[in-house]
């Protein structure tokens, strides 16, 4: 379908595209256009696409990444295939998904200068540039900083200074908050509104915090599994009147649609659909009866005989003469899915390593399913106790993936019938039958992802810790990992998982421990914690969106405990 | 965290003021410190004498001293380097030399099958110096001068294409992070069971592991930075706009001068000091 749309004169038009990218499906005879001062968000299922687009609009896609493009793609009156990428810097700004993947130069304003000078401005001019743009991103007073010296929300919001200054009118946004802790998807959401606001610039987004970003947006434009597009209109038209369709999809909603979806199960019809928390928690209050939230048993309360699986007592790290962990106290009873939770840089990876005996702990601070890590050789400790890095391809050794799994069951000595046994079943629970004989380095970044933690739990480990497994990744990976690890708690693996995602904490975590500067500043069920204002933001976290929601209902006391999806009431209960 | 701040690879931290004292290393043309103590780096490395480096050496710290403007730490690290460096290499060079050569010195120290020569010491202690007098020189670009600079005045004075140049720092940031994603490998392999193993083979087929997920994430991350770059004109036109020009002035023509005449001035000094016997 093609949507014909005012024009604005020099702003990019997407014309008819079908672009091959490796074999994937990708865009597929997408039409539309950017006006200025106009914010759309990109949306589709895994894999459909959006990334690859967002490559097309300044000719990355094809002149730079190999792909087979049919149709068009404008900018300023020329197509971006017959033009070398660099000359439409003036034209499209683009910001990556990688912060650290988008500095060239050793200070934060060289590095906005950067492309001004490209253009071959004269120097003043750049300056001027460069100092409007740090300014709009509040990191004029760090301008002689080192990039790699400011937090990761803090890199890309230079990456943004950096679009900014080549006054581009347009500026395309691939999943610019994806690497960020939730103190950075803030930021950099809060830089994007005020960009929108000027109304200067028109804006593409891919981005999957949705809960966020559907507040800065004006349209929505859908593709489908094909890289077709199949909805382009107002957000709130969108995303409300297709919300159903969306879902069948596989398209994730912002979390207020999902609880309001969820309600309607329940026979409280929310209508219109809240698209934020405040508006479902608005919705809710304006209902003059709500029935008791759902009291359904815990789906993640500790299961299991309640042994001790890990216990940290006096844990002190350093790194050089930086003591990265102050005298951390921590018991982990069996059966618990413990989240690590804190602001990048609190301590959460050397916390979670320490645990898992990837780098030594002193003597007797750690035990963990049963030994000291500083006292057991790799080999037995890894065989109790699985880590999960947060690059997969660190972890793999084999060039099959069956070789992959039957690695560490090889080490230990299992016999081949039993290893054999094994492996296929593993294989075949995490979907990874069809891909067996490929090269672990060539399956997608999800199979990647499962195929890091099928190694790590093929031993049967008691204890399995990740690391940000859901860093980078998009919301449907995400949700198949915690699916997983769901499945794996149950059957009484006790998982320790350092993560920024709330999502995840509020739906999956039995704890939560929170830690700030190197030290555990809390350490408490998710809803104990998502009640505490004052905590969270010391541990630099936010609410979930449904947390956000039920916090300031006035009518009904009861559900401001509500935290999570799962809590709200679906089924037969109607309200009398 | 993939975040972690990485250190700058080289030079100084900030760019300097370029108008400062004339004696302030800093103040200098890179180039000038980089391509000016060659000459006497290759004079140092072929003496066979004593003397000849270690005036090369004291040169260059004379230099670093005077104009370095070094804080504390680096000074304290780079006297207390070198001296370690001279010593460790003056005793195991004793050790390694030959003794057939220097048999008809004194042996100063004799255990069981040993013999430590007093001219083995000496051929140690000139190969220290040598060592020393090249590291001091090159120090003098090393320890005052910022990265980007350098790349600046590459591309103002010796007009080498801003491509490389820039591709050329861009690279450079590569470097630390290379060697923490190394690491976390090593580990990540480790916790697979793959440190059992010891001898060169095993050494050789550990670091073989680590290379395919080093180089994807090499690639990977090139190619993203590359795509980061080109959306920002990089390469639009022939030239780009240097907001910082890095002049050679009357100060840098005295400096150069002043190395290139070293490299034969001071072999002829120790000529003349010595008297030919070395």
């Amino acid at each position: 379908m093609r949507h014909e749309l005012p024009q604005h004169g020099d702003l990019p038009q997407h014309g008819d595209e079908n672009v091959v990218h490796y074999g994937r499906p990708s865009p597929d005879e997408v039409s539309f256009e950017v006006r200025r001062g106009e914010a759309v968000l990109l949306l589709g299922p895994s894999g459909c696409g959006k990334s690859t687009l967002t490559l097309t609009s300044n000719g990355l896609i094809p002149n730079v990444v190999t792909a087979q493009v049919a149709g068009t793609v404008e900018v300023s009156g020329r197509s971006v295939a017959d033009h070398p990428v660099p000359t439409f810097a003036g034209d499209v700004a683009m910001v990556f998904q990688d912060p650290d993947a988008q500095v060239v130069m050793a200070t934060v304003l060289d590095e906005v200068c950067f492309g001004p000078e490209n253009l071959r401005l004269p120097a003043s001019e750049v300056l001027v540039r460069a100092e409007e743009a740090l300014r709009t991103v509040g990191l004029w007073e760090r301008r002689h900083d080192d990039p790699s010296h400011l937090s990761g929300g803090g890199r890309q919001r230079l990456a943004i200074a950096c679009a900014l200054a080549l006054r581009a009118p347009l500026l395309v946004l691939d999943e610019p908050t994806a690497n960020l802790d939730p103190v950075g998807v803030e930021e950099v959401h809060a830089l994007l509104r005020r960009i929108v606001a000027t109304g200067e610039r028109g804006v593409l987004l891919v981005e999957h915090n949705l809960d966020t970003a559907v507040e800065l947006v004006d349209r929505v434009v859908v593709l489908d599994h094909n890289g077709r597009l199949i909805l382009d209109g107002p957000v709130r038209q969108v995303l409300t009147e297709h919300a159903d369709r969306l879902l069948r999809l596989g398209v994730w909603l912002p979390q207020a649609i999902l609880a309001a979806l969820r309600l309607r199960q329940a026979g409280i019809d929310l209508t219109p659909l809240p698209l934020t928390p405040t508006e479902l928690g608005a919705a809710l209050d304006a209902c003059p009866v709500l029935p008791a939230p759902a009291d359904a048993a815990d789906p993640v309360a500790p299961a299991g005989e309640a042994g001790v699986a890990v216990e940290v007592s006096g844990l002190t790290v350093r790194r050089g003469r930086v003591p990265v962990l102050h005298e951390i106290d921590l018991v982990i009873p069996a059966g618990e899915l413990v989240a690590v939770v804190g602001p990048n840089g609190a301590g959460k990876t050397t916390l979670a390593q320490a645990i898992a005996g990837v780098t030594r702990p002193p003597r007797g601070t750690v035990r963990a399913a049963g030994v000291d890590p500083a006292r057991v050789d790799g080999r037995t400790l890894s065989g109790l106790v699985g880590f999960v890095f947060q690059n997969p391809e660190h972890q793999f050794v084999a060039t099959r993936v069956d070789d992959e799994l039957a690695h560490g069951l090889r080490i230990r000595g299992v016999a081949e019938d039993e290893l054999a046994r094994r492996v296929d079943d593993v294989l075949s629970r995490f979907g990874l039958l069809e891909l067996r004989d490929r090269h672990p380095f060539l399956l997608s970044g999800g199979q990647k992802r499962r195929l890091s933690v099928a190694t790590a739990i093929i031993c049967r480990p008691q204890v399995l810790v990740l690391d940000e497994p859901t860093f980078g990744q998009d919301r449907q990976r995400a949700a198949e990992l915690l699916t997983l690890l769901r499945d794996l708690h149950r059957t009484g693996t006790t998982v320790v998982v350092v993560t920024h995602d709330m999502h995840l904490v509020a739906e999956h975590a039995s704890r939560v421990v929170a830690l700030a500067h190197g030290r555990v500043i809390a350490d408490a069920p998710p809803a104990d914690l998502f009640a505490d204002a004052g905590l969270l933001a010391r541990a630099g976290l936010r609410p979930p969106p449904v947390a956000r929601a039920t916090g300031t209902l006035v009518r009904h006391e009861s559900w401001r405990a509500v935290t999570r999806l799962a809590d709200l009431p679906t089924g037969t209960a109607v309200p009398a | 965290m993939m975040a972690r701040a990485p250190r700058n690879p080289v030079g100084l931290g900030a760019e300097p003021d370029l108008n400062g004292s004339v004696l302030d290393l800093r103040t200098y043309n890179p180039l000038v410190k980089v391509l000016g103590p060659i000459a006497a780096m290759v004079v140092a490395i072929g003496s066979r004498d004593l003397l000849t480096p270690a005036l090369f050496a004291a040169l260059a710290l004379a230099l670093l001293l005077v104009g370095g403007r070094l804080a504390v730490r680096t000074l304290g690290g780079l006297l207390l380097g070198v001296t370690t460096l001279v010593a460790v290499m003056t005793v195991s060079f004793g050790i390694w030399t030959d003794p057939a050569q220097v048999d008809h010195t004194h042996a100063l120290l004799r255990l069981g099958p040993l013999t430590l020569w007093s001219g083995a010491l000496e051929t140690g202690l000139a190969t220290g110096l040598r060592v020393a007098a090249v590291v001091l020189l090159a120090l003098l670009s090393g320890l005052t001068t910022h990265g980007a600079d350098l790349v600046r005045s590459m591309i103002a004075q010796l007009r080498v294409p801003y491509r490389i140049g820039y591709a050329g720092l861009a690279a450079l940031r590569f470097v630390p992070r290379f060697a923490q994603e190394l690491d976390t490998i090593r580990s990540a392999h480790r916790v697979r069971g793959l440190s059992g193993g010891r001898g060169p083979v095993a050494g050789v087929r550990r670091y073989a592991g680590y290379a395919i997920p080093l180089l994807a994430g090499g690639i990977r991350h090139a190619d993203r930075v590359s795509l980061s770059m080109e959306s920002r004109g990089f390469g639009a036109y022939p030239s780009r706009t240097e907001r910082r020009h890095i002049p050679f002035r009357l100060r840098d023509g005295v400096l150069v001068v002043l190395l290139l005449a070293a490299a034969p001035l001071v072999p002829l000094l120790v000529h003349h000091l010595t008297g030919g016997t070395p």
